[in-house]
């Protein structure tokens, strides 16, 4: 059975001059495949926080010192944030290829009098930008630039 | 002529009799082109003619004949039978209140759909002697998409912002005002943007994209209201700089 | 509150969607290095390694490298602030949402503020 909607969902201006039934949500929620991976979309919103916090964590102690910077490297070796990291690795992907993938479309025909590329072509800018700053961002942190 | 018969769960609900929805199961022969309404209709005529259900053109372009089959918004004009198994569920269209049986409360809609003011705005009236309006093929694709809605309300259905907040303008309603302020010929995007950032907010849209996924008509709503957020932050940003009321 | 909010909803947009785009492309860096190549040995952090102390304040203290650190730890939160608010919403949470949206914003707002003291202060 489907769970009830918001008491007011579609509600008339007025009412009707008969008793209504309430509106329900489809029985389909939240089993539907595609309903889980947008479920899973808006809890990958915890990981962002998360890591956001964690960084801020991390740049903090960077501003303490060079003990407090060795301090917070190596605990980034530790068991519970190898799996957050990986965690937030699968998510972070997982996010750019659906918010990718919904992008394109979301540019309207015109503003003004600028057009945005055909969508097939924002999106590989998409990837391009992706791929290529995260190449540049490794290079630069793995020792390989600068 | 292949006989399978086929099991139809469906709601029903007598505002007059019933407390609340209940279902009826009707178990009728089947045919292998025919498509849910098909079926419907065949249980009205045939079985149970207190069934009431809401279809008309049986092409998919009216916007009748919404409904959940097996918990999904179909147009069943244009749902095959076939596609389905031995049982199929058939409820009212979801986040509706449901008047009797398969027909819902449409009010709600017809309320949001003439608050985006889905009309030809003008700032100044043109005189007779200057002609129709002039719209080059280039620019009629800027909105043509959008304006394919049958109002079939089935995106209404699928949206989970739809269910939960009572306010949301809902897909439909923002793709025809995005399809106004989208056409050449309108001069009326600043009130509509107005709108879109007010009580309605076109920004509660979560992009589920399941109004897009259901759409009969490909008219992709999710396209529409995204890129009616795009044009309501621009609208706000320039009206950080430039006051409304800057200009005439 | 709820007047409030709907003012500020085009803002919150704004950080939110660069937190889905600029946190989304800055992260996946930062987490195949030290999420993966820092525990698997491939990067190090001891004195004369790629993530030394020397070589990470002196990156992290040059104007670009304030502004890319600001952006990929306070830009995660608003995507994060903004989501957890629609899941909320999503599980018959509206009447509540003038409350989760001023917690969760908040948060972020904080999250932010932190962000640039700890950039600042590099």
């Amino acid at each position: 059975m489907s769970g009830a909607a918001h008491p007011d969902a579609m509600a008339p201006p007025q009412p009707g001059r008969t008793r209504t039934a309430p509106p329900r949500k489809p029985s389909s929620w939240p089993a539907h495949p595609r309903m889980r991976v947008y479920t899973l979309f808006g809890l990958t919103g915890v990981v962002y926080f998360a890591m956001g916090f964690v960084l801020l964590y991390v740049f903090w102690q960077l501003g303490k010192g060079d003990a407090a910077w060795m301090s917070v490297m190596a605990s980034m070796t530790s068991p519970f944030f190898i799996a957050f990291h990986v965690l937030s690795l699968i998510s972070v992907v997982f996010v750019g290829v659906r918010f990718f993938r919904l992008f394109p479309k979301s540019q309207p025909a015109k503003i003004g009098p600028a057009k945005p590329p055909p969508q097939p072509v924002i999106l590989a800018m998409l990837y391009a930008v992706w791929i290529g700053l995260t190449g540049l961002f490794v290079a630069i942190l793995a020792g390989g630039l600068f | 002529m292949s006989d399978a018969t086929k099991k139809f769960v469906i709601t029903r609900f007598d505002p007059d009799r019933d407390e609340g929805p209940r279902t009826q199961e009707y178990e009728i022969p089947v045919q292998s082109d025919w498509k849910v309404l098909d079926a419907i209709n065949f249980i009205k005529d045939e079985i149970d003619g207190s069934l009431s259900h809401r279809w008309s053109c049986r092409m998919a372009v009216c916007g009748s004949c919404g409904m959940m089959v097996n918990g999904e918004p179909k147009l069943t004009c244009k749902t095959a039978l076939s596609t389905y198994g031995d049982t199929v569920t058939i409820e009212p269209l979801a986040n509706f209140p449901t008047i009797r049986d398969l027909v819902v409360e449409m009010d709600g809609f017809m309320d949001k759909f003439k608050s985006v003011k889905p009309f030809i705005i003008v700032a100044k009236e043109r005189a007779v002697e200057e002609g129709t309006h002039r719209q080059s093929p280039e620019e009629l694709q800027d909105f043509k998409q959008f304006s394919m809605c049958i109002n079939c309300m089935l995106c209404y259905s699928a949206c989970p912002v739809v269910a939960n907040e009572p306010e949301f303008l809902g897909p439909a309603a923002i793709a025809l005002g995005h399809r106004y302020n989208m056409d050449s010929r309108d001069d009326g995007a600043d009130e509509r943007n107005e709108i879109f950032r007010g009580e309605g907010t076109v920004f509660s849209c979560s992009y589920a994209n399941e109004c897009s996924e259901v759409c009969p008509k490909n008219v992709d709503p999710a396209a529409a209201v995204n890129q009616a957020k795009f044009n309501a932050v621009v609208d706000w940003a320039t009206g950080l700089i430039l006051p409304r009321g800057g200009e005439e | 509150m709820k007047h409030l909010l709907l003012r500020l909803e085009p803002l919150i947009w704004l950080l939110f969607g660069q937190g889905i785009l600029i946190g989304t492309i800055f992260l996946t860096g930062w987490l195949l290095v030290v999420g993966i190549a820092l525990p698997l040995g491939w990067v190090g952090f001891e004195p004369g390694q790629a993530l030394d102390y020397q070589r990470s304040y002196a990156l992290s203290s040059t104007v670009i490298g304030r502004l890319i650190l600001l952006a990929l730890i306070a830009l995660p939160m608003w995507k994060g602030a903004h989501h957890l608010r629609h899941l909320s919403i999503d599980h018959g949470g509206a009447d509540r949402d003038a409350a989760v949206a001023l917690s969760l914003y908040g948060l972020a707002a904080l999250g932010s503020i932190a962000a640039i003291v700890a950039v600042v202060r590099l």
